[in-house]
């Protein structure tokens, strides 16, 4: 990887040129303060502010993803992009659309002849260009990665201990240190939204078993990244919470973890949850070399 | 730095081997037909359902070439992937680089593209993801697309779709040919009123994801070819 191949990824992903009208980046929907994702959106809306059918992913310690999506149905991070870059509900251009108008760019024939030594612009080279940006999203410099390098000393307060214990017991199967999450698809228990009708994961496989499971997210940088699920159904953690105490969903794929209530205290669940923030990695969301480069 | 003239040595003596080979071309030339008629945007065609069509997109990919030699011995073609758009006729002739074949050689190559180059990223040339034949939903390259339109489908725009693809089993939708090599050149002639033997418009004409229809019509896009 190159430092021109990275800045070229850089200047894409906050270029609004990637959208079929120039309205909408990369960033619109995957914003640095919010660790990559969207806030304040239960669905991400693209061009002419079309609503789409999912929530934004956050983007961070993508080369351990195994698959993409929250349904995986990406099996390559760099043939990521083309999935928001053609959909009609996000930046509703196509791939080819993009390669002519940085063709026709002289500022990114120098930047494409700067990077490849050759300034002709093509499809494969802007996803590379794309994924040497997204691929150095790393985010492992939060409180909780300097408590387990510091090996278990006394950087967490009580309180936080208690909480990652009462992580480790309940979330961890699923949500896995130290990425926080195992890259599998479960079903979390989740009630249809009649209005999406998302049986995730059984979209890309065809198989019933696959019905309503969903990639787990990480939790890294989570206090940041709300709403929260793939539909962005809980504005809160605490509402998370509340939905593994009482209201898991019992169907036939659910996660066999989660067919009793998570029994928690008042105060345990406050633990949990200040444990959760000690995940916020404030270097990763204010480092300069991931900003808005223009 | 200093060990700079050890590729040079290296292209030096892949020169002499070739020398002494002598390597051929092989032409490859497709003809898109309708039964007997040639296939134009402006003509209507009428399927042995009775359907009348038009086509207005008609592309494949002819990928992965292999020369089989009869001692058993393969020679894979590097970057031998084709985009196939039956108007443009510039897509319809190409020639392989062969080492010196013989009568008793064979041709293998695919249909569609393969596993591996669906599962190793973006690539290049006629796979560069910007040619339009890749899913972006869900990562795989579509095989081939047909579109047009006919007064049978009740669709938007009366349009008929098939972009087939899919690469994971059961419904791996790559096909193959294993070809004799007795001539200088290979002639692939596609009859694409075999493609509509067996669909009747106004019950399918959209197929846009993978799965077990685009299994059954992969199969059927293979037999509508035949070679010589
Ligand atoms: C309109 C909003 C929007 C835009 C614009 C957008 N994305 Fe996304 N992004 C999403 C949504 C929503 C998802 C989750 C989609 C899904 O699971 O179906 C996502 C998922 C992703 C993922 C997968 C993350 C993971 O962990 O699986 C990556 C990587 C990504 N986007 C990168 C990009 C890049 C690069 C661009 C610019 C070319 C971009 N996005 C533009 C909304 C957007
Ligand atoms: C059986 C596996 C499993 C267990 C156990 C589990 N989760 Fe999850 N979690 C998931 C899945 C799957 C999702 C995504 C579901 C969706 O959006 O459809 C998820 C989503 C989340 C989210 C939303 C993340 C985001 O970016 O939107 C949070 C927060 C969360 N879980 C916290 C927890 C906590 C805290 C616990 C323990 C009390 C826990 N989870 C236990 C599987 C699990």
């Amino acid at each position: 990887m190159s430092e021109n191949e990275f800045q070229l990824g850089r200047q894409l992903f906050y270029d609004p040129i990637l959208s079929k009208d120039q309205t909408i980046s990369c960033a619109s929907c995957h914003l640095q303060a919010n660790s990559f994702t969207h806030t304040d959106h239960e669905l991400s809306h693209g061009i002419g502010g079309i609503i789409g059918k999912r929530n934004s992913l956050a983007l961070m310690n993508l080369a351990w993803n195994s698959s993409f999506m929250w349904d995986g149905g990406v099996n390559h991070i760099e043939l990521q992009a083309l999935a928001p870059i053609s959909s009609e509900n996000e930046m509703g251009s196509s791939l080819n659309e993009v390669v002519a108008k940085l063709n026709a760019s002289k500022k990114y024939k120098a930047l494409y002849f700067n990077s490849y030594k050759d300034s002709l612009v093509t499809g494969q080279k802007t996803l590379l260009a794309l994924t040497q940006f997204t691929v150095m999203l790393n985010s492992y410099n939060s409180k909780y990665d300097k408590y387990i390098i510091d090996k278990g000393g006394d950087l967490f307060t009580q309180q936080e201990k208690n909480g990652l214990k009462i992580f480790r017991e309940n979330c961890a199967s699923c949500h896995t240190e130290p990425l926080f999450t195992n890259n599998e698809f479960r079903n979390n228990g989740l009630v249809v939204d009649p209005f999406l009708n998302d049986y995730g994961r059984m979209q890309i496989t065809n198989k019933s078993e696959d019905s309503l499971k969903f990639k787990v997210p990480t939790l890294r940088n989570i206090q940041f990244t709300p709403p929260y699920m793939h539909d962005g159904r809980f504005e809160s953690l605490k509402e998370v919470i509340s939905h593994y105490k009482l209201g898991i969903v019992h169907s036939k794929t659910l996660a066999k973890e989660l067919n009793s209530n998570l029994n928690l205290s008042h105060k345990e669940e406050v633990d949990l949850l200040v444990f959760l923030r000690t995940l916020t990695d404030y270097e990763f969301l204010f480092n300069d070399r991931f900003s808005y480069p223009f | 730095m200093k060990y700079n003239f050890i590729p040079i040595l290296i292209s030096v003596f892949l020169g002499f081997t070739f020398v002494s080979f002598s390597s051929s071309n092989l032409e490859i030339i497709i003809t898109p037909r309708f039964n007997n008629k040639s296939i134009l945007e402006t003509d209507w065609y009428v399927t042995s359902t009775k359907d009348s069509i038009q086509f207005t997109k008609t592309k494949f990919y002819l990928t992965n070439f292999k020369l089989i030699s009869n001692n058993g011995e393969i020679k894979v073609l590097e970057n031998s992937s084709y985009l196939i758009d039956i108007f443009k006729p510039e897509t319809l002739k190409f020639s392989l680089k062969l080492p010196h074949f013989d009568n008793n050689d064979k041709l293998y190559f695919e249909l569609g593209v393969n596993n591996k180059m669906n599962t190793t990223g973006a690539h290049s040339g006629a796979l560069d993801p910007s040619n339009g034949m890749y899913w972006s939903w869900q990562s795989g390259y579509i095989n081939f697309k047909i579109e047009g339109i006919s007064p049978s489908c009740m669709t938007r725009k009366n349009k008929f779709q098939f972009h087939i693809g899919g690469y994971q089993n059961p419904h791996n939708t790559l096909r193959n040919f294993t070809i004799n090599l007795n001539k200088q050149n290979l002639e692939l002639n596609l009859n694409l009123e075999k493609f509509f033997e067996f669909t009747k418009l106004s019950k399918e004409n959209q197929v846009l994801i993978p799965g077990s229809n685009a299994d059954q019509l992969a199969t059927v896009f293979y037999n509508a070819f035949t070679v010589f």
